[in-house]
């Protein structure tokens, strides 16, 4: 499989390109575009936790709806947090 | 999900290298649960409900409206998905946190179609393990 970063790129060349299987009008990419830029201006990156900071705990469910312990995964050693937006 | 797919194909090496992968999405568990299945991830995937996680790593932002209408249009519905009136996202982002809870690695990109390669994760863990 190719590295992340060339399967992104690749991706949003399909998507941008307005061609099937997206078929994304060009309006819509603008839009998409701008909030992007917005996003980035805001500044908001900055803010958020970074190296050397304390992570915050946390307990959730995971898919089979087990409760999952932040500081329970940490007694067995590092963990790798990921946040994504969804399946869609 | 191609983030998710590239984390799977490091997951072994991670817990050779004695650490753990999670992936925490504001989406309900019905929506985790067809994520998990489809792409036969080994690592868990943890609904932060109401984004209250993502709130903590500061992290989490409103859509504009424009946006908002846009994803609407896409049947990107973030309101059923997420079981709030809002429209919020956590920006994408991965961190590597040591056993003392500390974060030692952090990747913040406003874009999300600017991701690091997983490889990066193996090179903290094993700088941790040194």
């Amino acid at each position: 499989m190719a590295d992340l970063q060339s399967r992104l790129n690749e991706f949003k060349r399909a998507l941008e390109s307005g061609a099937p299987p997206y078929n994304r009008p060009r309006a819509a990419i603008e839009t998409m575009h701008r909030a992007t830029a917005e996003l980035k201006a805001s500044g908001l990156e900055r803010l958020a936790r970074k190296v050397g900071d304390r992570a915050p705990e946390f307990s959730l469910f995971n898919q089979d709806h087990v409760r999952v312990n932040s500081a329970e995964l940490l007694r067995q050693g590092p963990l790798i947090v990921t946040f994504f937006r969804g399946h869609w | 999900m191609m983030e998710l797919e590239a984390l799977q194909q490091i997951d072994s090496e991670v817990r050779g290298l004695g650490a753990q992968i999670v992936a925490l999405t504001p989406e309900l568990e019905r929506y985790t649960r067809n994520v998990h299945k489809k792409l036969n991830l080994t690592f868990d995937v943890l609904t932060d409900l109401h984004l209250r996680t993502a709130e903590q790593f500061r992290l989490a932002f409103v859509l504009p409206d424009y946006l908002r209408d846009l994803y609407k249009s896409f049947g990107i519905t973030l309101d059923r998905f997420h079981d709030e009136a809002e429209y919020r996202l956590p920006m994408p982002a991965r961190y590597v946190i040591d056993g003392e809870g500390v974060v030692r690695a952090a990747e913040v990109n406003a874009d999300y179609t600017i991701r690091p390669e997983p490889s990066e994760i193996v090179k903290v863990l094993k700088a941790l393990k040194a």
